[in-house]
């Protein structure tokens, strides 16, 4: 059909590498998603605490890791954490490999990336509600720690939540960028068909139809999320 | 009147925010039972006054005591949580948190901060809600609710509490006039039942109805404090005449 040639896909050892590939890269954003979620709260929750120093850090976190290519980001944690010169014996093999793979350094990295994205989204949902919500939950007795997971985090969170959909889509996007360090996701194993095969074509096309499943799945969970956590006179719950 | 017996003492209170005085030194005492009602011109410091009662704002200098609390020496929201059991607090907008139902929005400190037995929680909750006249809201979100029934339920929540004191800033000022009467009617219930309130209010008529005193303030004073009928009939001070004038 168009002149394109399916039949490498007929191939077991091809089939298990897309496999395998999507696991990985499954498996690398929803940790680094996690993560990221994870980060954003408590960088979020950290910024409420309005300490200076505490604020000039997350500041500056978040200055960094959003205002540089996270791909860059990634070389960077792969080349300056493996190079520490952190390294185990692997007792299967008797071999001496870095103790942090280039899996682990690609999620720190997009871990990281996607937390400063998240801290900012958490905090312009916080700063969206109104004051008197705050005070009124102070006056009520709550202390700080219970006011921001009681009230304030599932307040900012339906706020922010088409923000953070954006930004999670984009990390899952971005894990294709771990192939670039050797991480065996689906990009890197696409990488290896077509220099096989030399299908380039047959081989982007799908692979990128796997990404839009993927990402689909991912924006239709969001929806439903959003749609479930709506409460009446914020965002969808209108 | 005799500060020692008083319920509520403030002493001097200063407050300023950055280089702008706000309170320029505010002295009042309040009995257990009395209904205050603060009246005054936007911006003389009325909201302050009550902040400072409950701690939600410290005080540059002075005493404040609220019960056995000396509010003015406490640091830590840790070290004001029994105070904040005494004392309740109604806001004038966007009280209720808006994730949780009516019901869930009375019941929530009672549980999460007194640590009291949910069953017996909900119990006291239904019966407030009653109070204010709306059991059948207990399962809407706020934002389904009319400004007025959301006050009402605010009113509800900080019964729930079971506080000595509540204290009113403005929570009319930004309902329609409708719904105003509403919340008015539950606010004198419960002056009428021996609660000590302390009310930040518009409405004169109310302020002169259910008040055994009413403090004006102007300029971070309170420049004059009776009974409703000395203060609103023979105002002594020539700015509480043309407060009064402008209000009447
Ligand atoms: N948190 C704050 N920061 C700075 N200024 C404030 C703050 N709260 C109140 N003010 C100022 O203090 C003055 C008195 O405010 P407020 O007590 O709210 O007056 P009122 O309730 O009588 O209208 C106003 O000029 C207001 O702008
Ligand atoms: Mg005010």
């Amino acid at each position: 059909m168009f002149g394109l040639d399916y039949s490498w896909l007929a191939d077991p050892a091809y089939q298990q590498w897309l496999l395998t590939g999507v696991i990985n890269t499954l498996k690398l954003a929803t940790l680094s998603s996690s993560v990221a979620i994870l980060i954003g709260m408590l960088g979020a929750f950290g910024l409420t605490l309005r300490i200076f120093w505490l604020d000039a850090l997350i500041e500056l976190f978040v200055e960094v890791f959003r205002n540089t290519p996270p791909l860059l980001q990634m070389l960077f944690a792969y080349f300056t954490l493996s190079s520490l010169g952190l390294r185990v014996t692997d007792p299967s093999t008797g071999l001496s490999v870095p103790l942090l793979s280039a899996f682990a350094c690609a999620a720190i990295s997009l871990s990281l990336f996607g937390g400063a994205l998240a801290i900012e989204a958490f905090r312009s949902g916080i700063e969206t509600m109104p004051r008197s919500i705050i005070d009124a939950a102070r006056s009520l007795g709550y202390g700080r720690w219970a006011r921001f997971w009681r009230i304030e985090a599932p307040i900012a969170t339906r706020i922010c939540l088409p923000a953070l959909t954006n930004i999670l889509t984009n990390l899952f996007k971005t894990t294709s960028q771990a192939s670039v360090i050797t991480v065996p996701e689906l990009m890197y194993y696409a990488g290896q068909i077509y220099n096989d095969t030399f299908r380039t074509l047959e081989v982007m096309i799908l692979v990128l139809l796997i990404y839009v499943v993927l990402v689909s799945i991912l924006t239709f969970a969001m929806a439903r999320l959003e749609a479930f956590m709506a409460f009446p006179g914020y965002g969808r719950g209108h | 009147m005799n500060r020692i017996d008083a319920l509520i003492e403030l002493d001097n209170v200063r407050k300023s925010f950055g280089d702008v005085p706000v309170l320029k030194g505010i002295s009042m005492f309040v009995q257990k039972g009395e209904a205050v009602c603060i009246i005054g011109p936007s911006g003389s410091g009325k909201s302050t006054i009550l902040r400072c009662i409950n701690g939600l704002i410290p005080v540059d200098k002075g005493f404040v005591r609220v019960g056995a609390h000396r509010v003015h020496e406490m640091k830590s929201e840790r070290q004001m949580r029994a105070l904040r059991h005494q004392v309740a607090m109604v806001f004038q907008q966007y009280n209720l948190f808006p994730h949780r139902t009516a019901l869930e929005n009375i019941m929530m400190a009672p549980i999460q901060v007194l640590g009291h037995d949910r069953a017996e929680v909900e119990e006291r909750a239904r019966k407030l809600l009653k109070k204010v006249r709306l059991s059948e809201k207990a399962d809407s979100y706020p934002g389904q609710l009319s400004g007025g029934q959301q006050q009402r339920v605010a009113i509800a929540r900080a019964l729930a509490m079971q506080p000595d004191v509540i204290l009113f800033d403005e929570v009319t000022a930004a309902l329609d006039p409708e719904t105003v009467k509403d919340v008015l009617f539950a606010i004198r219930e419960l002056v009428e039942e021996g609660l000590t309130c302390i009310l930040v209010t518009h409405e004169m008529k109310f302020a002169r109805d259910v008040s055994q005193r009413v403090c004006f303030t102007d300029h971070g004073l309170i420049v004059e404090s009776a009974p409703p009928a000395e203060l609103f009939d023979n105002p002594r001070d020539p700015r509480t005449r043309e407060f009064l004038g402008q209000v009447l």
